[in-house]
């Protein structure tokens, strides 16, 4: 393509010399022939002059023309091109001395890998992206062993992640320095959580079901025996009765609601939530319950209607619901549980010591953390938990030993719900809580004050959650006033 | 074509970093290793976190090597020079690392003969996990070169103490009901205070990455509990 105009430039130039020379040798020494040669000059000089102009401004290709062999179709994209396209990650690493373990580079990587694993556009070492030794191994025989295979790995965090690698050799021409190994990453924590969760489901219900299933045979044997015509023992036991089928059933649910919940984790909401809707809602929920046990209850924050949150709105109204439940279940008569409200809180903030002698825990950080989040809080005067205790609060069926949680048995979820809510939601959950000082001598074993500081008269024991949304970003421009540390 | 590679000055510091990130994935996976043989009570993991570090004391040697090689050699000076020694320093935690995760797989190897414990087991899974992602965020701070990354890691401290202290009283109560727990109680107790010192050596890494950044030493207080 590029030679070819050059060849025509030059053609009127010769067209016209020949014209010329055709000329002269017909007459020669004829006058005209001078303004007959000058005239054609300056013709063919115009047009090679316009040509040479036109020939500047086409392109021409400086790269090599990708072959068609390389393309899925001649008018169609370069195989590179259909690599970037393929939703699971695909590497190709190089390298050149089996010994040299710092010196495999990626040479390729589409947009999944990129994405997942951060690596650099142009590419780089792979051990920077990749850490994990298994992987490594991997690529390592699949370089210098030729050996094609794949492993299991996990990346760790608040959100486990489960991937398998595929590692294969790739042909290289005879005698090249480098060698290549093709890595193809898929993510298979949906395959592993529906594994667990079932395992998980099936142990769990079989368990904790088993002790409401066995209380309820057990009168079932009595009724049909020994209580058969006592009218009073059998109203007595069919109450009991219902209650654990009810037991059973809110276990049920709670199972349920878990286990959808934990399959979702990983996917982050959409939709919209107004936490101060949220909590009005629950509030009107709790209130005649609330009545009954002599607890009034108090909200604050901002009014309903203004702030929104990227949330799912029935998971946010849920932790709401379940903290509230909590507090409701462990307050004494005649106090009050506050629901609070804040905005445009750091963590730092959400999270900063209120009571200097209170044990206070973070169940759950996010991995990247947000600038600004909304943080929810639901404080009880309950009897407290002691700090030993505040590590395990949000395991499934956790109970605090020697807590009475009431006539109202809860089923030991609503935390565990709690914090995989906030977790899908890529939020964090704390709590501090001042509990009278335990039964044991600590002052033995422990004789300095490190873990707990001695009380000094009556101390005032409370309990609270406190959860935290990410925000979008800062809703007032003015700074705030702070957050309310006072209590 | 001769298989001879002349590795340039730049090319040399690549390699150091990268050879300590290769150090942090093995002792990240040593860490995680070590708590899953305790938590699964499976002795062939155990077995093998405890061959594995012999690799994990390998590298470090290879890191020292070429960082005193490359000192000898090439002078590095300012960031270079801070590279070098931070390099040398984070690949000493690692290795520290890789010994405390090689002890708990020891440990678990005689708590797998005694009575489950499962609640305190679950104890130190949790605190595991939680050391192992102090170890990734600091980690993943070193490769991207994020101050603020290292600082984070370096002010959550507090979180494994609170977690040491809870076990650390749940093991009382233990020991207290039932003597004959005692010796398998004492087992997870130091494994609890082996995953609280990894914590430190994430802490330590941290402050080698300020220096590494910002040439200057950290030496603020750290927010830090008191433990036993």
């Amino acid at each position: 393509m590029a030679a070819q105009p050059r060849k025509r430039i030059f053609l009127p130039l010769v067209l016209g010399l020949l014209v010329l020379i055709a000329l002269a040798l017909m007459s020669p020494g004829a006058q005209w022939l001078v303004w007959v040669a000058v005239g054609i000059l300056a013709v063919s000089l115009l047009v090679t002059y316009s040509e040479l102009q036109r020939h500047k401004n086409t392109v021409v290709p400086d790269v090599v023309p990708v072959p068609e062999r390389v393309r899925v179709q001649p008018e169609g994209p370069s195989f590179q091109e259909v690599l970037r396209a393929i939703p699971d990650p695909v590497m190709i690493v190089s390298g050149i001395e089996p010994n040299d373990i710092a010196g495999r580079w990626i040479v390729f990587a589409n947009t999944a890998a990129v994405e997942a694993f951060g690596i650099a556009k142009e590419g780089g070492l792979l051990v920077s992206s990749l850490r994990y030794p298994e992987v490594l191994e991997a690529v390592d025989e699949a370089l210098f062993g030729n050996i094609e295979r794949d492993t299991v790995f996990e990346t760790s965090g608040a959100q486990d992640k489960f991937w398998r690698a595929w590692t294969s050799p790739l042909p290289v021409t005879e005698g090249g320095l480098r060698r290549l190994a093709l890595l193809v990453i898929r993510d298979e924590t949906d395959i592993r959580r529906i594994e667990r969760m079932r395992a998980d489901f099936l142990a769990n219900a079989s368990h904790e079901l088993r002790t409401p299933l066995a209380s309820l045979t057990g009168f079932i044997e009595t009724l049909r025996g020994h209580a058969k015509d006592d009218l009073k023992a059998r109203d007595k036991f069919l109450n009991i009765m219902a209650s654990q089928a009810d037991r059973m059933g809110r276990l049920i649910q709670d199972l349920l609601s878990l286990s959808r919940i934990e399959m979702n984790e990983h996917v982050p909401p959409s939709g919209e939530a107004d936490i101060s809707l949220c909590a009005r809602d629950v509030m009107d929920s709790l209130s005649i319950l609330a009545q009954e046990k002599g607890v009034s209850l108090s909200l604050s924050g901002p009014p309903p209607g203004q702030y929104f949150l990227t949330a799912d709105r029935d998971q946010v109204l849920q932790v709401v619901q379940n903290l509230s439940d909590n507090a409701l279940k462990y307050a004494p008569a005649g106090s009050t549980i506050d629901i609070e409200i804040f905005n445009d809180c750091t963590l730092e903030e959400a999270f900063g010591a209120r009571d200097p002698a209170a044990a206070k825990l973070v169940l759950l950080r996010p991995d990247q953390r947000g600038a600004w989040y909304t943080v929810v809080r639901v404080t009880d005067r309950g009897p407290g938990i002691r700090r030993e205790f505040l590590p395990r609060l949000a395991e499934r069926f956790y109970r605090v030993e020697g807590q009475k949680s009431g006539d109202r048995l809860g089923t030991g979820l609503g935390l565990a719900i709690v914090k995989h809510i906030i977790n899908r939601h890529r939020g964090a959950l704390g709590v501090e809580s001042v509990a009278k000082p335990s039964a044991l001598a600590d002052k033995d074993l422990l004789p300095y004050g490190g873990l707990d500081v001695a009380p000094t008269g009556p101390v005032e024991t409370y309990t609270s959650f406190t959860a935290c949304f990410p925000q979008p970003g800062r809703y007032k421009e003015s700074p705030t006033v702070g957050f309310v540390n006072a209590r | 074509m001769n298989n001879h590679i002349v590795r340039t000055y730049g090319e040399e510091l690549d390699q150091l970093s990268a050879e300590v990130m290769l150090m942090g994935g093995l002792a990240e996976a040593q860490v995680a290793d070590a708590v899953e043989a305790v938590a699964r009570r499976d002795v062939a993991l155990a077995q093998s976190v405890i061959e594995r570090d012999r690799k994990l004391d390998e590298l470090e040697r290879d890191v020292e090597r070429k960082c005193i090689r490359l000192i000898a050699l090439r002078q590095p000076m300012a960031a270079d020079l801070r590279k070098t020694v931070a390099a040398m320093k984070i690949a000493t935690s690692l290795e520290r690392t890789g010994d405390l995760a090689k002890n708990i797989a020891k440990r678990s190897l005689v708590i797998a003969e005694a009575e489950p414990m499962s609640p305190l087991t679950r104890s130190i899974e949790r605190m595991g996990k939680l050391v192992s992602s102090r170890l990734r965020d600091v980690l993943d701070a070193y490769k991207s070169g994020k101050l603020d990354m290292a600082m984070a890691v370096w002010s959550s401290d507090t979180e494994v103490d609170e977690h040491y202290n809870a076990l650390f009283r749940e093991l009382l109560t233990y020991m207290m009901g039932d003597p004959r727990t005692i010796s398998a109680c004492t087992h997870i107790l130091f494994m609890a205070k082996n995953l609280e010192r990894i914590g430190d050596h994430a802490t330590n890494m941290a402050e080698h990455i300020h220096y590494e950044i910002t040439g200057e030493d950290y030496v603020d207080d750290r927010p830090k509990m008191s433990t036993l």
